[in-house]
């Protein structure tokens, strides 16, 4: 619901196979709350797209397990190792997977979708590779703005969209309500995760990605905390809550993590609500 | 929202119930404007019954520390809840508002 010229946003966040829990939130939001855009983020830049084109939950669902699938790390190992002894060449283009199964999958996100075409507004942020400037796409195929938006560093190679070299977005700006406030949102509904810390550093890759979450985690502190303090009126954040650590691949995990995104949402609803019928009266 | 004080020596009680978004948040800092005004200076926010704040919550929260920081003392959350915790650590505040289990521990940590 608009309510009295009130503009509500949805912004849902970087957090892989965890943003998932987009498709529960969207599914307790969709018939109570009236979203006059949506911003994506890395893996939250899929559920982006899925809910502003209108896709249906099972349709979601079925892309969740597309995209969350071990084939995504295709040569990843041997590519790691090639890397490393220098067999393989390294540059500003090269990611240590095969991205083709990555690539087909996005067709079942967006295909041939344009961001005109989307039925409620879509933004999706990346980052720019070349200076780590954020980027805000919101022009062109949506499938090249979710494959930038999702390119892990050094995992995915970059994507190319208007010259520029990007990656994922998650690394400047993990949870873009700033995006939202620039437009002028009023209520921003955000939904975040934090990155998952590993139990046991036993290699030099699991080390890396260690450092990965904590520099991201900090980076989704800080800018949280900035926009919270500089946004005029609500941001409420839904932060699903996972007891056991998820792997990119939890594939099996999806109806779990699903719920896990309703739950959240059913907590924070009835103060969204409260607000809406306020504002309204 | 409902909002009430208690004075335990020089340190103000604030025990508040309900929600603190941005339809009480105008309430509140009416409220910590007023007692930091009448010279309060060391504040514990009573939190055990509020259920959500929001980020309208959290400005007013921090307008009110800085404040009472201001005027030489500190203001303390006390009893926060746990869906309340989560949101006050992702924006920082835990790391620069002191949290105590209760308002005894607040109180005795002025």
């Amino acid at each position: 619901m608009n309510i009295n010229g009130k503009r509500t946003a949805l912004v849902i966040g970087s957090g892989g196979i965890k943003c998932a829990a987009a498709i529960g939130m969207w599914e307790v939001l969709r018939n109570e709350i009236e979203v006059d855009s949506i911003i994506g983020c890395s893996g939250g830049s899929v559920y982006g797209a899925l809910i502003a084109q209108g896709a249906d939950i099972e349709y979601m669902m079925e892309g969740s397990k597309a995209i969350w699938t071990s084939e995504i790390m295709e040569g990843y190992t041997t590519n790691l190792r090639a890397a490393r002894n220098g067999s393989m060449k390294f540059d500003e283009r090269s990611g240590l997977v095969d991205d083709q199964y990555l690539n087909m999958a996005l067709e079942n996100v967006a295909s041939d979708l344009t961001f005109d075409q989307t039925k409620i507004p879509l933004k999706l942020v990346a980052t720019d590779l070349a200076d780590g400037e954020k980027v805000i796409l919101s022009e062109g195929r949506v499938k090249d703005a979710v494959r930038a938006s999702l390119a892990i560093p050094m995992i995915f190679p970059p994507w190319e969209v208007d010259g520029r070299l990007l990656i994922d977005g998650g690394v400047s700006d993990p949870l873009p309500v700033d995006v939202a406030i620039q437009d002028g949102a009023d209520i921003i509904i955000a939904m975040g995760f934090t990155l998952s810390y590993r139990n046991r550093l036993r290699s030099m890759a699991a080390v890396q990605e260690q450092m990965n979450s904590i520099y991201m985690n900090n980076i989704l502190k800080a800018t949280y905390a900035f926009y919270n303090l500089a946004h005029h009126a609500e941001i409420f954040l839904i932060m699903p809550e996972f007891e056991q650590n998820l792997s990119l691949f939890d594939v099996d995990r999806i109806p779990e993590i699903i719920e896990k995104g309703a739950e959240a949402t059913r907590e924070v609803l009835p103060h969204i609500k409260r607000l809406l019928s306020e504002m309204a009266s | 929202m409902e909002i009430k004080d208690r004075k335990i020596n020089d340190i103000t009680v604030v025990g508040f119930a309900g929600s603190i978004d941005s339809l009480t948040a105008q309430q509140i800092s009416a409220h910590m404007d007023g007692l930091i005004a009448g010279g309060a200076s060391k504040i514990v926010a009573d939190f055990s019954q509020v259920d959500y704040t929001s980020s309208a919550g959290l400005r007013v929260v921090l307008l009110a520390a800085k404040a009472a920081r201001g005027n030489g003392g500190d203001l303390f959350l006390a009893g926060v809840q746990k869906q309340v915790e989560k949101v006050l650590s992702l924006t920082g505040f835990t790391s620069i508002i002191k949290l105590f289990p209760d308002v005894d521990s607040a109180i005795s940590n002025f």
